[in-house]
């Protein structure tokens, strides 16, 4: 076989996807990489349906994004749409439950605990219903960068992590909180738009190398993550931030999933 | 705004949504400022040439704020990615050419292809989603010089905008400004009542 055209099978009809391909790649999370020998290239989320390889013809069957059954994970996002709070004003975060950034409104909560981390120590604080949805507020006092964290005891932990800055210029570090999984800033400073940014994978205080970490941004359209990373051995990974507004990062081992909620400037 | 809005957040802004010519045209702003020694213009100290109506003009007027309505943005319409960059207090002037590619990259044709697809699937709007992602991170990553010819240039700097008079057409009553009204039988009528 030589190249072959591609097509995709919808509503029983084969809609030619790409001509002239000579490279299919299965990846991971059904998604199949395909270039041709024009150098054009498309991911698309799909299982093999045939091979006609007389006719040099490929077809698959698209896999709906319903039955890719994401777990749950909880989340937090700042109520303020220009990345930081003000000294003496209210410090509210929304908590979510739900996958890529996007609430499962049926979703259903047990056994929460959340914490404020000064100086590498937790402090309980309240969670509170706010008109069906959870919220953290902050005491008036707190100004500098805030440690935030949320805790699910269930089939699976869920933690939701965020650092908060109350007021402006903070550009010193901040700890980890010591979590079983953790994601952490490498160097916190203010994340911009179109520069990189690194974040830390921690397991029990150690890094966790090999880690997949995905990445979402609030205005995304996918129904999944856009974005996969894997920690190097020092527990790092890298993101360039094309998107505005604020990121997510999650990270599932061992029956642990956390986020870290990247809130950005603009 | 308690911060400093960053450049690329202003044109993004400006321009509501972010691609690929907005982001060359963030590339150009950001080198003029760099090259000559400026930054955003208060009362036109400087001045924009651009030979193109696309995207990149609207990173133009927000980071250097050379604006279509201060006069500091001056429009030739000759369909080329080419931008002069005007200091009247440093009088110096860099003119900045997008290089030609005969054939764009993969990447950038299947965007533009997507970009002009209706009702995208699922997946087709991932995969653009995915496409910007790459185009942004090559445009903002590259060399300037990989991406654009420049040469500073002698530039003989036109006069600051004028305020002119408003007049009253004699058909519709509306005001307009006097070197656009054409004295006819009837008085001055405006160009929209001609």
């Amino acid at each position: 076989m030589c190249e072959a055209n591609v097509y995709v099978n919808r509503g029983g009809q084969d809609e030619l996807l790409m001509e002239s391909v000579d490279r299919v790649v299965p990846g991971e999370d059904n998604n199949i990489f395909m270039e041709n020998i024009f150098g054009e290239r498309r991911v698309i989320k799909a299982r093999i349906k045939e091979m006609e390889l007389v006719h040099h013809r490929i077809i698959l069957e698209e896999i709906p994004e319903a039955t890719m059954n994401p777990h749950l994970e909880l989340w937090l996002e700042p109520t303020t749409d220009h990345g930081h709070f003000h000294p003496g004003e209210e410090v509210r975060l929304k908590l979510h439950k739900g996958y890529n950034m996007r609430p499962d409104v049926k979703a259903e909560y047990m056994n929460l605990q959340a914490y404020v981390v000064t100086d590498g120590v937790p402090q309980k604080v309240e969670l509170h219903d706010h008109h069906g949805a959870m919220e953290i507020v902050l005491d008036q006092e707190v100004e500098g960068l805030v440690q935030v964290y949320v805790h699910e005891q269930g089939n699976q932990d869920l933690y939701a992590t965020a650092v908060v800055e109350v007021g402006h210029h903070h550009h010193h570090g901040v700890k980890p909180a010591g979590l079983p999984l953790e994601i952490f800033p490498s160097d916190y400073g203010h994340a911009r738009l179109g520069e990189n940014y690194e974040i830390k994978v921690l397991k029990e205080g150690q890094a966790l190398g090999g880690a997949e970490i995905k990445a979402t941004y609030s205005s995304t359209q996918n129904k999944d993550y856009p974005h996969r990373l894997t920690t190097d051995a020092e527990g790092r990974a890298r993101l360039f931030l094309t998107a505005r507004g604020n990121y997510l990062f999650s990270v599932t081992n061992d029956k642990i999933i956390t986020t870290f909620t990247l809130i950005k400037s603009f | 705004m308690c911060k400093n809005m960053p450049p690329l957040e202003l044109a993004i802004q400006f321009h509501g949504h972010i691609c690929p010519g907005l982001l060359m045209g963030i590339r150009v702003a950001e080198f003029a400022q760099k090259q000559l020694g400026v930054t955003q213009d208060q009362d036109e100290e400087l001045l924009a040439v651009v030979e193109t109506n696309s995207c990149g003009v609207d990173a133009i007027q927000a980071i250097l704020s050379c604006t279509f309505g201060k006069g500091n943005l001056i429009f030739k319409d000759y369909g080329k990615n080419v931008y002069t960059i005007a200091s009247r207090e440093k009088n110096r002037a860099v003119r900045i050419a997008q290089k030609f590619k005969d054939k764009p990259d993969a990447d950038s044709l299947r965007y533009r292809q997507l970009n002009h697809k209706a009702n995208l699937t699922d997946a087709e709007i991932s995969e653009k989603e995915s496409l910007l992602g790459v185009i942004f991170e090559r445009i903002m990553s590259k060399p300037f010089d990989d991406l654009f010819n420049w040469q500073e240039i002698a530039f003989d700097f036109p006069e600051k905008a004028v305020i002119h008079p408003t007049i009253q057409c004699a058909i519709c009553g509306e005001g307009v400004m006097e070197p656009r009204a054409i004295k006819t039988e009837q008085g001055y009528i405006c160009p929209g009542c001609v």
